[in-house]
């Protein structure tokens, strides 16, 4: 039996590590469980590796577009086995930092998996590596793995999911990808840039589900005109092998791929970590907390993917941050209503809070304005022969920000900007008072606030 | 030669009174008739007026201080003048009492701890009228720092909301969002106890109608206030220990309703200075019928019943305090015109809160009226206020079909009445006759 801790955490993704190591820095006794590698799926299998190849895609289409800005590049080439090692590097980086960040903080790491055991006078119990563990808090945040829908004729063998896409060898000739969301939207413009013929499969009107129609619209146009093929309202039916049967319009068509990888959402991890045990109330799609990540079971809090709703690390950890705040006393209440949200295509779409479409649902009135990315000059100097606009909903009797919405060039790096707009709640005139640096691709969003 | 200033007497009935504010501090100058300070009984407030020129000596309490009446609670005199021989406890005088109650204004004081200054006695910082006294400094801080000022204690002089009140808020649940400050002034809307913004700040989400809902916590327990805890222990005691019951009949409100058009147009025409309602008309019908029905018109002690000789009538009135049921005393000496007067006048008092807190008791009545008919009740039980033995219940007008004779039928628009009396002291028989008397009183009222 060991020591009683102040805090235990299943789960060391971006939910967990960040949860550990604030605790662990506030004085809190800590231990974080995790049975495959510190950094979750985000720093493994997601947000990190993804973004290393997308970063050799921009420089390969640098290099192909370097004449245009006076830049003379010859004998371009590919080396597919370089940009994956180069990938498995940055991972390496950047979950032995986690590790490192878990040491400064005190945080006792056990890499194994962990089964609740049940409550008793000395706390909640986990027992893990064939060891009991008893802690006052419990913080679950064992995340999400791509869902596997039962098609028929579906072997989960010879598809490939977020997990193993990472682990390919070779550039696949052609490449069918179900479901056009922001996985497969990332995955399909990456591997056209490799050289793939990337065929996209999605059941819904547009891809990006959830992100502003004109934006995804923007997005597929341009990706359409870079050769991706895409199905939108086509549905599935069956697989055989690495051929995909959908039907579309009434009609079934097939498409027969060297690889499928299937990105058609996430499910969460609630079973067989002993949730039962304590009587933490969940369903198939999360386990069910309050705005402060409180679950109905007292001391034992939620985190991350598995709560179900938002999906995203960054919420992983914020959300985190609420349950340590709420367990050192400190009032802490989770907003959902600034969350960014960013797609690393290229061009990269970023937007926060309201969509249009969102906003009317909401039965909000509400006033769009919007404009092309050229008005901002360091903009058109960055990205030249290429578009993207910026569009901004505002409430239509108070004025207040209500949603942003981006797509073009690197815009990811000023969508926190328009958070802090939303958070802080200020409205048109206010941010008309805002001062912007010139020249920025920022200063989108002040020239279209003065289109107010 | 010093003089002590005592905290007044306001109603037999009334033992303490809570200081409200002080208007003076100790060494200002003040003049006969300036206001001193303010103070409150259950139900009402009141300001005390110096009744001499002088300085201010001492003050002995401070706001919010529940204080026995008749003792001292500042001097008034010359400079240098002794006061030790006027402090309470000192001779006669009676020490502070110690059950602090509710005070009967109550803004939110939770900024005053987050203030520099712990020895400054938080203080309500809104006058009868509802305004919020503050500097002109404080009130542009509050703005520039979207502070919502109407929920400040003050620390100033006078219990005024002055800078440092806002600098101390700064950062703490007081403090809006600018969407939050402009949307709270716009739509009068209030800021829940645990904001959800960033920084703790109140945004917008956070503001609602009723403060009540909209936080986080799945409930939360809250004390009684000394208002609610009177009522409350009042309505329980009544059905708790009497043999209540009520009795529901509907009487012809024709007669009632053309002779309110007949006041309304003697209104306009200036013939009298009285608007009579429909509820003057049927309290004039209750204390006719109380003349035929003496039985009626009592308290119940115990092992005896009061037979009063005169009619005092309580009217049941909803305040924002809560229910409070002021009398007319000698109802029955009015002229329709004059009941209706001194109705209004009693039940404007209590809205006000400056009703004479005897004329609040329970056995300042003989009996008690309480009309719901404007909220469109159509039945109810009122509950007795005891000793009383009965109460009517005043229900909506409603249009009712009815024989007219000659094998006609009408609607015509009936007025509900609900007697509640207690059988301890009256029986189902007599209890009818007397409610049948008031419907009789009603349909055939003349004037």
């Amino acid at each position: 039996m060991s020591a009683l801790y102040d805090l235990a955490i299943i789960g060391g993704g971006p939910a967990g590590y960040v949860g550990a190591e604030l605790a662990g820095k506030k004085g809190l006794k800590v231990v974080l469980f995790d049975k495959r590698a510190l950094g979750g799926v985000c720093l493994n299998e997601g947000c990190i590796p993804t973004k290393a190849l997308l970063q050799s895609e921009k420089v390969l289409q640098s290099a192909r577009e370097a004449s245009k800005y006076g830049i003379g590049v010859e004998n371009i080439s590919v080396d597919f086995d370089k940009i994956m090692k180069r990938k498995d590097k940055m991972t390496k980086k950047l979950v032995s930092g986690v590790g490192a960040k878990m040491k400064r903080a005190k945080v006792d790491v056990v890499m194994a998996e962990a089964v609740i055991k049940g409550k008793n006078a000395e706390g909640i119990t986990i027992s893990a590596d064939g060891k009991e563990f008893n802690a006052v808090n419990l913080l679950v945040c064992t995340g999400s793995e791509a869902a596997v829908p039962p098609i028929p004729g579906l072997d989960p063998k010879e598809i490939l999911t977020n997990r193993e896409i990472l682990q390919l060898k070779e550039i696949p000739k052609n490449l069918v990808i179900i479901g056009g969301g922001v996985i497969g939207g990332e995955f399909a413009d990456f591997f056209n840039a490799m050289g793939s013929k990337v065929t996209v499969i999605e059941m819904l009107p547009e891809i990006l589900n959830g992100i502003d129609e004109d934006v995804a619209a923007f997005v597929r146009k341009e990706f359409t005109k870079r050769g991706i093929d895409y199905y939108l309202q086509a549905k599935v039916t069956s697989l055989k092998g690495k051929e995909v049967f959908f039907e579309k319009d009434g009609k079934t068509s097939s498409i027969k791929g060297d690889q499928v990888l299937l990105s058609v959402g996430r499910k969460v991890n609630v079973a067989g970590i002993g949730l039962e045990s304590l009587g933490v109330e969940f369903t198939r799609r999360g386990i069910k907390v309050d705005s402060h990540c409180r679950t109905n079971v007292p001391n034992v809090f939620a985190a991350g993917d598995i709560t179900g709703f938002s999906q995203l690390a960054h919420t992983a950890s914020r959300e985190a941050v609420v349950v340590v705040n709420n367990i050192l006393g400190n009032k802490d209440t989770m907003r959902y209503d600034a969350i960014p949200g960013v797609v690393y295509t290229h061009p990269e779409c970023a937007s926060v809070g309201l969509t249009e479409a969102a906003a009317k649902a909401k039965g909000i009135e509400v006033e769009v304005r919007s404009l092309p990315m050229a008005y901002a000059g360091r903009f058109v100097i960055e990205n030249e022969g290429k578009d993207g606009f910026c569009k901004i909903i505002a409430g239509k009797k108070y004025g207040e920000i209500l949603g942003v919405h981006m797509v073009g060039g690197s815009c990811s790096e000023i969508i926190w900007g328009a958070c802090a707009l939303i958070e802080a709640q200020l409205r048109v005139q206010d941010v008309k008072e805002l001062v912007f640096p010139h020249p920025t691709v920022s200063e989108i969003i002040r020239e279209t606030i003065f289109e107010f | 030669m010093a003089i002590p200033v005592i905290m007044p007497r306001q109603g037999q009935s009334v033992e303490t009174c809570i200081i409200g504010e002080w208007s003076k501090k100790v060494g200002d100058p003040i003049k006969k008739g300036e206001v001193f300070f303010s103070y409150e009984t259950d139900k009402s407030s009141f300001e005390e007026e110096a009744k001499e020129d002088g300085e201010v000596l001492a003050i002995f309490y401070e706001d919010g201080d529940e204080v026995p009446v008749l003792t001292n609670v500042a001097v008034i005199g010359k400079k240098g003048e002794s006061v030790e021989e006027f402090r309470p406890g000192n001779g006669s005088a009676a020490p502070v009492v110690e059950t602090v109650a509710e005070p009967a204004v109550a803004p939110a004081v939770s900024a005053a701890s987050e203030c520099k200054s712990s020895q400054v006695a938080s203080v309500a910082t809104v006058t009868n009228d509802g305004k919020v006294v503050a500097s002109p400094r404080a009130k542009c801080e509050a703005e520039k720092d979207s502070i919502c000022i109407n929920d400040l204690a003050g620390t100033g002089p006078h219990g005024r909301i002055i800078a440092r009140d806002v600098e101390g808020a700064i950062g703490t649940d007081k403090q809006m969002t600018k969407l939050a400050k402009v949307k709270s002034e716009t739509e009068g809307l209030k800021p829940v106890s645990e904001p959800t913004g960033i920084g703790g700040r109140v945004a917008a989400a956070d503001l609602t109608s009723n403060p009540v809902y909209g936080k986080s916590e799945d409930s939360e327990v809250k004390k009684l206030t000394h208002m609610r805890k009177l009522i409350g222990n009042a309505m329980f005691k009544s059905l708790h220990e009497s043999a209540q019951l009520t009795h529901h009949m509907s009487a012809d409100a024709r007669k009632i309703m053309a002779l309110r058009k007949v006041y309304k147009k003697k209104l306009a025409d200036g013939e009298t200075k009285e608007n009579v309602t429909i509820n003057d008309f049927i309290c004039y019908a209750v204390i006719k019928a109380l003349k035929k029905f003496p039985q009626a018109n009592t308290h119940f002690l115990g092992d005896s019943i009061r037979y009063f000789n005169k009619i005092h009538l309580g009217l049941a009135v909803d305040t924002d305090r809560g229910l409070m049921v002021p009398v007319v005393k000698n109802a029955d000496d009015l002229s329709l015109e004059g009941l209706s007067a001194q109705l209004g006048s009693v039940a404007t008092q209590s809205r006000k809160g400056n009703i004479n807190p005897d004329l609040l008791k329970a056995d300042a009545a003989s009996i008690t009226v309480s009309n719901l008919g404007n909220y469109g009740v159509e039945v109810f039980t009122p509950i007795l206020n005891l000793p009383q033995a009965c109460i009517l219940g005043v229900c909506t007008i409603v249009p009712r079909p009815k024989d007219l004779g000659g094998g006609v039928y009408g609607f015509v628009p009936m007025v509900g009445l609900s007697l509640t009396y207690n059988h301890q002291v009256l029986d189902g028989g007599e209890a009818t006759r007397f409610l049948k008397e008031i419907k009789d009183q009603i349909e055939n009222m003349t004037l």
